[in-house]
């Protein structure tokens, strides 16, 4: 048996958890002082199986590599003008919603795998987490250098980190990281580890992977790949802290049940902002957002709480509910952005009649009875010069930050609403998804930085639109914002291109 | 078809043209680690010992230059291009022996109908075997083709022998030869021993076997080689049969529940004949099982044989009374009516 070879395991375990000390002169519960107040019992951290094995010198190799693969793609993009190349200028805007709202989630992850890698008592999850922390950073960084060059070419982009503490849209996500962090450190990875690593990654990553090799954006496919390559480890970390949590301890299993309701309902409630991407951003179309849910959540998701149902664990509340609006929430999403183009970083714009026969086509249900006569109108609108915007600031739910703008799934013609009290004050809600985790922990989403309120508490530059669009948001107005149509945006694109609009031929012919 | 071998555990796995490794290993039960399966993940990664293979559509930052230098692929996309031999992230069982595989020939010495639908065939080797108990062999028979898998019923002290539990599946052209054809003093090749299902003896925990139908061979050689060596632990035999004529060598175990303190059979029936006048447990063997150990199953090792429903039922039954997969071990018994096809497998688990 001398002459051996130790197996993977046996190394990494030498490696890394050997690394670990007895903490002789100092109590353990002050060392880790989160690791109890959510509840969750852990009777033995041993019982960890490490989810990847990969050393620090071994990372640091690949990641160079992978570092180098990208960044030669990314000067041949740049070198070769290569924003020239994609479908047409409308698809740049879905890059400008990445940035902006996808972007600095990649950064809040970093920090909140960072400080949960310092909080768990077991020194598997920490190395884990640490290496988490590490690659989240390396996404965000290899995100903006990728994006930066659309910056040089097309507006929107030049503020990303300053809008995202700020403007309305992107509070969804901002508060979807900050409700993680500042949870416990087991909920935080259930929440990101698993709900949303695990759980919806494919949702998040694959539209606009896909979208972007479907629309000649080489750049952001290839950032894909290399942070693809890294999701397999956070996926791997994001199951073997499901398991570890459900075989601890028994009193862990209606605290982890009730973690993975709240986050797969804010995970989907986030993703609606994607599946307007997938269905109305991308110039050349991947698949329907139905279908990507359905082979996604309901099919890859249908297996896993299959297998978790061994556990004791249920299918998340309101899958259903989000199920049934698999067919709706593209269209709401994007009639929201619509109404509010004036006060977004990005251009909004009605589907050509091409596109809505697309959207037609995939969504028979649903499109032509509730939504495509809306656009049409929408359209004629703007056709007769009077491009619809609305001028009143929306309602935004409490818990996720999204526009009161869903519907009822029972009567898709009327907006859903529910409202609880506490403290003698009420709050709003757009689902029972949203409500539940407010009613949950209600002193904690009181507290909730919600974008209208701040507007009309005077806490966001002032009273007028362009007060807090233009100097306390940073949209250049008129430049950023409003429709595609009539945008700097399009008007360079169509220089670039030779092309003409319609009525400059008019003009020229006459 | 191309035959891989997976170290370190020293698996087979039949690789078909155009198949991918993780796709034939998976079916055929032999776990690899994976993750997103189409080649971006790398989490499949595997070192190759011996043979070609074409790498296919793997990332270029999933695998990176250096490692394809190396000889290392993606099993989610590696079509093998002969046989090969790899190496893969898998642990090594400390009480798996690893016999090697040879070739036997048997002749068959005697067919017993064990019930109405389960012959008991023994065959007396040209040499003698060396397995563990609960491994399995591969049977050829005239006329059929491809080998079909079996389960070793006799201890493995008793080496020159192989004592096989056949049940006759509907319209199965192995069984079928065994149930209709088969003679004794008929000679058939043998090859074996196969298989990860086999007694954790180093572990100290007290042992459950849960068998059903035919999936009794298994845990009989199990126990019979478990008692022979004096084992001190607690062990329970679970046995599952639709009614009493089902319920096949139950003197044999009522026989050594009364010699050996430590060992508990527990006969179920789920659909007792009135003429039977069971007085036993009625319903399935995973209820059986709750019931005997009420409910709780922490601290023990669990042996399951049987047809995938029961193994399924089982698991859930033992996970819900707190026995997790890593002290769970299991032989379902497909059969071509199974079909390896499912739906989608999450990664949640690795032998379940």
């Amino acid at each position: 048996m001398s002459n051996r070879k130790i197996n993977m395991k046996e190394k990494y375990r030498l490696l890394t958890r050997d690394l670990d000390w007895e903490y002789s002169y100092r109590d353990y519960k002050e060392v880790f002082p989160q690791q109890e107040f959510e509840g969750i019992k852990i009777t033995d951290w041993s019982k960890w199986e490490d989810p990847f094995r990969l050393t620090m010198d071994a990372y640091w190799k690949y990641q160079a590599e992978k570092e180098k693969k990208l960044y030669a793609i990314l000067d041949a993009f740049s070198q070769n003008n290569s924003q020239l190349n994609v479908t047409d200028a409308r698809y740049v805007n879905a890059i400008k919603l990445f940035l902006t709202g996808i972007s600095p989630g990649e950064h809040q992850a970093a920090m909140g795998f960072g400080q949960v890698g310092r909080q768990l008592g077991g020194v598997g999850a920490r190395v884990a987490c640490q290496m988490q922390a590490i690659d989240e950073l390396r996404h965000v960084q290899t995100q903006i250098h990728a994006m930066s060059h659309y910056n040089k070419f097309f507006d929107g982009f030049q503020d990303f980190s300053h809008m995202h503490d700020r403007v309305w849209y992107l509070s969804v996500s901002k508060s979807f990281f900050d409700d993680a962090r500042t949870a416990g450190p087991f909920e935080y990875m259930v929440a990101i580890g698993f709900s949303f690593e695990y759980v919806l990654t494919n949702l998040l990553f694959v539209p606009f992977m896909s979208g972007a090799a479907y629309n000649g954006d080489m750049a952001t496919v290839t950032f894909g790949f290399s942070a693809q390559s890294d999701e397999a480890r956070h996926m791997t970390l994001g199951l073997e802290i499901i398991k570890f949590l459900l075989e601890q301890h028994p009193d862990n299993l209606p605290i982890v049940q009730r973690w993975i309701n709240k986050w797969f309902w804010r995970g989907t409630r986030m993703l609606s902002l994607v599946a307007m991407m997938m269905d109305y951003m991308l110039p050349n179309k991947v698949m329907s957002w139905q279908e990507a849910w359905e082979v996604y959540f309901e099919e890859a998701g249908g297996s896993l709480f299959k297998d978790l149902a061994r556990y004791g664990i249920e299918m998340p509340d309101y899958a259903q509910t989000a199920i049934a609006e698999k067919e709706h929430i593209s269209h709401q999403v994007w009639s929201m952005f619509y109404n509010y183009g004036h006060a977004t970083a990005f251009h909004t714009w009605m589907p050509t009649e091409k596109e809505m026969d697309w959207l037609s086509e995939k969504y028979p249900n649903t499109f032509d009875k509730y939504y495509r006569p809306r656009f049409e109108k929408w359209r004629e609108m703007e056709a007769a010069g009077e491009r619809f915007y609305n001028p009143t600031l929306p309602m935004l739910c409490q818990t996720c930050q999204i526009p009161m703008g869903f519907t009822d799934m029972e009567d898709p013609t009327s907006i859903f609403y529910r409202q609880s009290e506490y403290d003698g004050e009420r709050y709003n809600f757009c689902s029972d998804g949203c409500k539940d985790i407010f009613d949950h922990e209600p002193e904690k989403y009181v507290q909730a930085w919600l974008p209208v309120h701040q507007i009309y508490q005077g806490n966001c530059g002032g009273p007028s639109m362009e007060d807090v669009l233009g100097n306390y948001y940073k949209i250049n107005l008129g430049v950023d914002n409003m429709d595609f149509h009539g945008s700097p945006d399009e008007e360079r694109w169509n220089i670039w291109h030779n092309l003409q609009p319609a009525e400059d031929k008019l003009k020229q012919a006459s | 078809m191309y035959q891989v071998t997976v170290e370190p555990t020293g698996d087979v796995v039949d690789v078909e043209e155009g198949q991918t490794i993780l796709d034939a290993s998976l079916r055929q039960g032999v776990w690899l680690p994976f993750a997103c399966g189409h080649g971006t993940c790398g989490t499949c990664k595997v070192q190759v010992l011996e043979g070609d293979v074409d790498i296919g559509d793997a990332s270029p930052f999933a695998l990176m230059d250096m490692e394809r230098d190396e000889g290392k692929v993606l099993a989610c996309c590696a079509i093998p291009e002969s046989d090969m031999v790899i190496e893969a992230d898998i642990d090594v069982d400390p009480d798996f022996l690893g016999y090697p595989v040879e070739d036997f020939e048997g002749t068959v010495v005697a067919i017993d109908d064990l019930s109405p639908t389960i012959k008991g065939v023994t065959f007396e080797l040209s040499r003698p075997i060396q397995f563990q108990a609960g491994q399995y062999i591969n049977l050829h028979m005239p006329g059929v083709e491809g080998a079909r898998a079996f389960s070793i019923a006799n201890k493995p002290s008793e080496n020159s022998v192989l004592e096989l539990h056949v049940r006759r599946v509907p319209g199965g052209a192995g069984t079928g030869y065994i149930h209709d054809q088969l003679q004794v003093g008929d000679t058939l090749s043998v090859s074996g021993p196969y298989g990860q299902f086999f007694t954790r003896k180093s572990a100290p925990e007290d042992l459950i076997f849960i068998a059903g139908g035919s999936g009794l061979s298994s845990p009989q050689s199990m126990v019979l080689d478990l008692l022979e060596h004096g084992d001190t632990r607690q062990i329970t035999l679970l046995q599952g049969a639709r009614n009493l004529s089902e319920l096949y060598n139950r003197e044999l175990f009522e026989g050594l529940a009364q010699n050996h303190e430590n060992f508990t059979y527990v006969p179920a029936l789920d659909n007792p004949l009135p003429e039977d006048a069971w007085e036993g447990f009625r319903g399935y063997v995973h209820e059986a099982a709750i019931a005997h150990f009420g409910g709780q199953f922490a601290g023990h090792k669990a042996y399951l044989c049987g047809p995938p429903p029961m193994i399924d039922a089982a698991i859930t039954a033992l996970m819900h009374g707190r026995l997790f997969e890593r002290d769970i071990y299991m032989e379902r018994f497909l059969t071509a009516a199974d079909g390896a096809e499912g739906a989608t497998k999450s990664a949640l688990f690795k032998k379940i």
